[in-house]
Formats: structure tokens, C-alpha cells, sequence
């Protein structure tokens, strides 16, 4: 399996570079007054990650991993962890600079940083969560269609719900989730993201490639 | 204990197209060529070999072990059609991956294989020619030790001279008799070098599983003008085709019957032919 998260890597070898840039670029944006923009670049790392799909596709490495020792279960196990790797080296990169700057200008807002971070890493490993079993089982551009209208939809779903019924949050559940998201929900995130590498799993095992 | 060992081994897609029901027996220390029309299911034999695609029915077994237990795959080198790394990635980049995937890889001779076949190092796979990649991909197939190695066309839209690389490849390989190779091909001509044994699959279906040496030194074609047909006998031939100014037999004992039919023409006949009088031929 390690073959195949290097294979991944080095795929991506030039974005990779880019990407420090990239960090380095939106930190010293986000400091300068928005610092929300300092998500940027774990978001970019994802897309970037996506990119592999498209290559393995475009030149049916599936085929031919398969054929190698372990091929089913390490080409999706390899994904997960290379992206995994890939979004929290991205996010620690920038939550690094923003410490370092944040001292340097006496401006540091840590809470505000973590939260963005930490609410930008749900993000992404939720959306990679629903990505992946659809990518491995539709390809890579289909499953790419299917998440834009499931994206969509959800969002809308959400919206009309949320306008239709008050919820009233009580003062003791935001009282809780003030003093314990940052602990649940990065759980929960694991254990979606769990979920999802199974159903992946599944998937590869049955399929023909 | 036999190299892969096929039983019973049945593929359905579709109402027009299912693989088998075939049984295919390939001992060790073999080249076994694989011919048949372009859609006949070569590489869907193959394919099921190597598990990358379910069968419905039938067993496959690699070194007496059960193709689905991954263990085998360790023993199999492959080489299949337009499947293989990104070609974003260079021959270093491969190595560096390979490392870290099979588990007999072979550095050494991995780069002792590059530099016998002048491959480049740190160009990227698209920027190489067919033949090159090609014999990257043989060579990185061959690179973890294996003892069955599976090629699907691994040698069409390539020139003469680089397929006679490659034959010679082969042919070293081979040289240790635990070695196996299975190798689907629609150029003929390259089999009659190399191939032990030939097996003929048409419509899904084997339709003739012979040794090399039998078909080259005993099969024969007979060819009579279209009005003197009548005079060969039907268990005489296999099959036959008419053509505008003769018509071809397809005869499975030359000399016999040469002697019995001394006015007509007996040839030799080249697996090109046979494939074609198999195909296009009325039994």
C-alpha cells in the first residue's frame, strides 16, 4: 500500500510545490484582515488530490493495480490516507504560519484560526467521504456530476428546511457545543470518513474493472 | 502441480457475448499462445485469470492455489493492453512505487532491465515511444520474480525489430523451467517462434488447444479447384473455405493425406492460415 500512496504523491509532485505557495499566499492574505481566507489552501489540496482519480482513470490504473498483490483493498485504502496526509499537512502548514505571523504582528486570534481550521477540515473530509464511494464506483467523471447535484441538493434540502421550521436551540445545547466541538466533532468526522472508506471498500471488492 | 489450471470457467455478458464454457490447462516451463479474432475473448480470459473481472461459474487455479487468494499474485507478472501507471509518472517514479508494492521487488534488476533496453529514466511515460513503454512495462513486470507472466497484446502496433526484442525476452525467461508465459496475440507469425502450445478461442469458446509442433509439422491445407470438391472425403478434413479459384481444406494429417489424394496440392499451412480457415470456414 505504501506504493501507492508514493504513486499518488508523486503524481502530484508539482502541485505539491505549488501548494506551499499557495499557503504561504493566503496566510499572509487572511492576516491582513479576513481571516477566513486562511481555509484556501486545504480546500486547493483537495482538488489537487482529486486530480489522481482523473490520471488513474485516463490510463485504467485500477486494471492494473488489481492485478498486483492486495490491488483491491490497497487502491482505496492508499486514497484515503494519501489525502488525509495530504489535507492535514496543508492545514497544519497554515495553521503554523498563522501562529508564526500572528506573534511576529502581536495580532494572534488562535481561536478564531482553529475553529476555521478545524470547521475547514470537517469540511473536506465530509465532502471526500460521499466523493470517493461515488468516484469508485462511477469513475471519476460521473461520480464528479453526482456529487455536484447531491452537493446541491442537500444544501437546498437544508435551506427549505431551515426556513420552514424554527429551531429553537436551547441555551444549554449551545452552552455544550460551545465547549465541546472541537472534540466531537472531529470524532464525528472520523467515524463518517470510517463509513465511507467500508462502503469503498465494498465497492472496489465486487467490481470489475 | 500445474501453472493455471481452468475449470469449467464461464463468463456471461450478454445475450450476444459469454465466455465459455471452457476448461484450459497451461503446465509449467510453457509459452502458451493465445489467438483468435479481435472480440473473441482473449482478454477476458485473461482478465478473469487475474481476477480483475467476476466470474459466474468454474474455478481458476494459479500454482494449485485459487486465483481470489492474493497470495497468487505475488507469482504473476502482467502486461496488459493500454493498463498501466499514469503517464504523468517516469520510470523512476514507478520503481520508487513498485518498492513499496511487491513484495520481491527487485531494484537491481529493475534498472539492469531499463539499461538493457536504453530506457530513459526521468522521462515521463507519455513522452515515450510504443515500443519503449512497452518494454518498460515488461520489464517492470518482470522486475518482482514472477513465475507466471500474463501479456495481453504486448507485442501488436509494435515493428518488427522490437517484437523480436521482446520474443527474445521471453525466450529467456522461459529458460527456467518453473517459468510460464501466457500471451494473447493476433500477429500469428510472432507464436510460430515461440509458442509451445496454441490455444484458438472463437466466440468465447476454445475451439483448439494443441501443441505448436503438432499444428506446424502435422496440419495442412489442401487446395482443389471449386468442381472437384466432391472428391475430398469429409472425415479427410476439418473444415474448408471457398475462395473465387479454390478451395481450401483444412486437413489435421498432412502426410496421410498427401498420399491419399495424389493429384491435389498438400501445403504446409502458417497459424494465420488456419485462423482464418477456422473462422471463415464451413465444417
Amino acid at each position: 500500500m505504501k506504493g501507492l500512496i508514493v504513486k499518488d504523491l508523486l503524481l502530484i509532485k508539482e502541485n505539491i510545490k505549488q501548494l506551499v505557495l499557495f499557503v504561504l499566499v493566503f496566510v499572509f492574505i487572511g492576516l491582513q484582515g479576513n481571516q477566513i481566507l486562511v481555509f484556501v489552501p486545504a480546500f486547493l489540496s483537495m482538488m489537487m488530490f482529486l486530480s489522481t482519480f482523473s490520471y488513474d482513470d485516463y490510463n485504467k490504473w485500477n486494471s492494473y493495480a488489481v492485478t498486483l498483490p492486495n490491488g483491491r483493498k490497497n487502491i482505496v485504502k492508499a486514497k484515503y490516507i494519501a489525502s488525509i496526509f495530504l489535507s492535514l499537512v496543508a492545514i497544519l502548514l497554515t495553521y503554523l504560519l498563522v501562529i508564526l505571523f500572528g506573534v511576529a504582528n502581536h495580532n494572534l486570534n488562535l481561536e478564531e484560526t482553529t475553529a476555521t481550521l478545524l470547521g475547514c477540515w470537517s469540511a473536506i473530509v465530509l465532502l471526500q467521504s460521499i466523493m470517493y464511494p461515488l468516484i469508485f464506483k462511477l469513475g471519476i467523471e460521473k461520480g464528479r456530476i453526482f456529487l455536484l447535484v447531491l452537493v446541491f441538493g442537500i444544501s437546498a434540502l437544508i435551506g427549505l428546511l431551515f426556513q420552514n421550521i424554527k429551531v429553537s436551540l436551547s441555551s444549554e445545547v449551545i452552552h455544550f457545543l460551545d465547549n465541546y466541538l472541537l472534540i466531537i466533532l472531529p470524532l464525528l468526522m472520523m467515524i463518517i470518513l470510517y463509513i465511507s472508506y467500508k462502503v469503498s471498500a465494498k465497492i472496489v471488492q465486487k467490481k470489475e474493472f | 502441480m500445474n501453472a493455471i489450471e481452468i475449470k469449467g470457467l464461464v463468463k456471461k455478458y450478454d445475450e450476444k457475448f459469454q465466455l465459455g464454457k471452457l476448461d484450459l490447462t497451461v503446465p509449467k516451463g510453457v509459452i502458451v499462445g493465445l489467438i483468435g479474432e479481435n472480440g473473441a475473448g482473449k482478454t477476458t480470459l485473461l482478465k478473469a485469470i487475474l481476477n480483475i473481472i467476476q466470474t459466474d461459474e468454474g474455478t481458476i487455479k494459479i500454482n494449485g492455489r485459487d486465483n481470489h487468494e492474493e497470495k497468487t499474485k505475488e507469482n504473476i507478472g502482467v502486461v496488459l493492453d493500454n493498463m498501466f501507471f499514469p503517464e504523468l509518472l517516469t520510470a523512476k517514479d514507478i520503481e520508487l512505487a513498485m518498492r513499496g508494492i511487491a513484495k520481491n521487488w527487485d531494484t537491481e534488476l529493475y534498472y539492469n532491465y531499463l539499461k538493457e533496453f536504453s530506457l530513459p529514466l526521468d522521462k515521463p511515460l507519455k513522452a515515450l515511444s510504443k515500443g519503449m513503454r512497452k518494454k518498460l512495462e515488461i520489464a517492470t513486470a518482470l522486475s518482482h520474480h514472477p513465475d507466471i507472466l500474463i501479456l495481453d497484446e504486448a507485442t501488436s502496433g509494435l515493428d518488427p525489430i522490437i517484437r523480436n526484442e521482446i520474443l527474445d525476452i521471453f525466450l529467456n525467461f522461459i529458460q527456467d523451467e518453473n517459468h510460464t508465459i501466457i500471451l494473447s496475440t493476433h500477429i500469428t507469425s510472432d507464436l510460430e517462434h515461440v509458442a509451445d502450445k496454441i490455444v484458438f478461442i472463437d466466440q468465447g469458446k476454445i475451439v483448439l488447444d494443441k501443441d505448436r509442433d503438432e499444428l506446424i509439422d502435422h496440419y495442412g491445407i489442401l487446395k482443389c479447384d471449386p468442381d472437384k470438391m466432391d472428391q475430398v472425403k469429409k472425415e479427410d478434413y476439418v473444415c474448408y473455405k471457398k475462395n473465387k479459384y479454390d478451395v481450401e481444406f483444412l486437413v489435421a494429417d498432412r502426410e496421410k493425406i498427401r498420399k491419399k489424394y495424389r493429384d491435389f496440392i498438400v501445403d504446409k499451412m502458417t497459424l494465420e492460415e488456419l485462423m482464418l480457415l477456422m473462422i471463415k470456414g464451413v465444417k
